[in-house]
């Protein structure tokens, strides 16, 4: 039997995961719900002043909806690994490489792309300033890519160990730190009126970087989790 | 003369070898930390004049200073034996990297609390978000995931492999922690002691400096021994020579 050629491969990868996360709609609706409520709870501990939500509004929101991804992250590879089905995308004559970026990139298109969705109506209840919300749109289109893929690779690594949500957290933070510097200095730059392009594009030399190398190091990660 | 060196490598890298050299350097090791960290304490806090500016409170650098450059040497050295255990499967590198991991992250505590302590007589703060602060907290973040993904395995060799991956994708930091204060604009001077070139710093000041640095260096090589030898007799603990380490303590 020969192998089946690679677009087709992916495309399988592809339509696979996101027809998993669709028979779970619900698990989907998670990390929504969880940003509404951060983003709600906000102006209740802060109070209702306007100068002060429309400041922090920007940074408010790409921080929620990074903790909302963290969130989702664990369960990235957690079903695949439980019923084997991971083992035997190693071991298939594609290069896993590629396999695992395609389960990425539904994992972005049914964690991340919700969020982004959702992500004006938060800013809006925060008050942020209609001027700066292209701003936050693009810096969230470009950051919640980079996190999934940085994301991927942590979660690759703790495949082998037990459930550990706060390990991953800890893992992510020293790498997010510089996508949410970025996508936050965008966000302030728009809202002082100042050209903001600079960081965006920052962020996307980041994302074309890990597109390339993340799924590869991913790769590596799982050969080392999974070797046993 | 070119092939002694990789056989002595190659040699030092089995686990007797290594836990009986390793026996043999750490108590020469910790002697000379404890004499240069001694001298050097004595000549930063004593000998040295003050600072016309600073006062005495410049006195704390002689312990953040070598700590910070410990904090960046051991990442460097763990991310080194990290590459050497993933590429060739080396179990004395895994053991290097794994035990230099909680040795860093204390010399990395070490030169964030020494900071801020300075920091709150001579900036008015005790943190401030600029660009060194920030990604030596990020070190210290980084050396605790190394730690934390080691320990969460249940089969510390694979612990070793996976935490070793994570120090390598963690080693673009150090570099952005040394140069942060020239890329970015921070409130943390700049370097004022240089390697290879003139110092901005009177040599009264600069000898106990380098004193402690030494006295660092001595200290992070006989803890290392110290906690590689326990390492690999937990880690071979069925094989031979670890019952003949055991049998000659239990004799004397």
């Amino acid at each position: 039997m020969s192998a089946p050629p690679l677009p087709q491969a992916c495309s399988a990868m592809l339509r696979r995961d996101l027809t998993l996360a669709w028979r779970r709609r619900g698990d989907l609706a998670m990390p929504v719900l969880y940003a509404v409520i951060v983003a709600v709870l906000f102006p209740f501990a802060l109070g209702p002043d306007l100068a002060l939500l429309q400041r922090i509004a920007g940074g408010v929101v790409l921080v929620t909806v990074l903790l909302a991804m963290l969130l989702a992250l664990d369960a990235m590879f957690a079903s695949d690994i439980e019923d084997g089905s991971l083992e035997q995308l190693v071991l298939s004559p594609q290069p896993l490489a590629l396999m695992l970026g395609m389960k990425i990139l539904a994992h972005w298109l049914a964690t991340a792309l919700p969020l982004i969705v959702i992500a004006p109506l938060l800013a809006g209840m925060l008050h942020l300033p209609p001027a700066a919300m292209p701003a936050l749109l693009l810096a969230l289109l470009f950051a919640t890519p980079l996190l999934s893929l940085l994301g991927a690779v942590l979660v690759a690594l703790t495949a082998g160990t037990r459930r550990s949500g706060m390990l991953l957290a800890l893992m992510l933070l020293p790498l997010c730190v510089p996508v949410v510097i970025f996508a936050a200095g965008a966000v302030a730059a728009a809202q002082q009126g100042l050209p903001w392009l600079a960081p965006i594009a920052w962020l996307a030399a980041a994302l074309i970087l890990c597109v390339v190398l993340a799924p590869l190091a991913c790769a590596a990660a799982l050969r080392i989790a999974l070797d046993s | 003369m070119s092939t002694w060196i990789p056989l002595w490598l190659h040699k030092l890298g089995s686990p007797p070898t290594f836990y009986r050299v390793a026996g043999a350097v750490r108590p020469w090791a910790m002697g000379l930390a404890l004499l240069c960290g001694a001298i050097g304490l004595y000549g930063g806090l004593v000998l040295a004049p003050a600072d016309y500016q600073q006062g005495d409170a410049y006195r704390i650098i002689f312990i953040h200073v070598p700590s910070a450059w410990m904090s960046m040497f051991i990442y460097a050295v763990m991310g080194a034996a990290a590459f050497v255990a993933l590429v060739w499967r080396v179990k004395l590198a895994e053991v290097v990297a794994m035990e230099s991991a909680p040795i860093g992250a204390a010399f990395t505590f070490i030169t964030l609390v020494t900071g801020s302590l300075w920091g709150k007589p001579m900036w008015g703060t005790w943190w401030t978000w600029d660009a060194r602060l920030t990604s030596e907290l990020v070190l210290l973040f980084l050396y605790l995931g190394v730690i934390g993904l080691y320990h969460a395995f249940e089969d510390r060799r694979q612990g070793a492999r996976a935490a070793g991956f994570l120090a390598i994708i963690g080693i673009i930091n150090v570099p952005i922690v040394h140069w942060s204060v020239t890329w970015w604009n921070t409130l943390h001077q700049g370097s004022t002691v240089n390697v290879f070139g003139h110092s901005k710093m009177p040599w009264d000041m600069l000898w106990p400096l380098l004193m402690v640095m030494l006295a660092t260096k001595a200290y992070y090589a006989a803890s290392l021994c110290r906690r590689a030898r326990t390492d690999l007799l937990a880690l071979e603990s069925g094989k031979d020579w670890v019952r003949q380490v055991a049998e000659t303590e239990a004799g004397r």
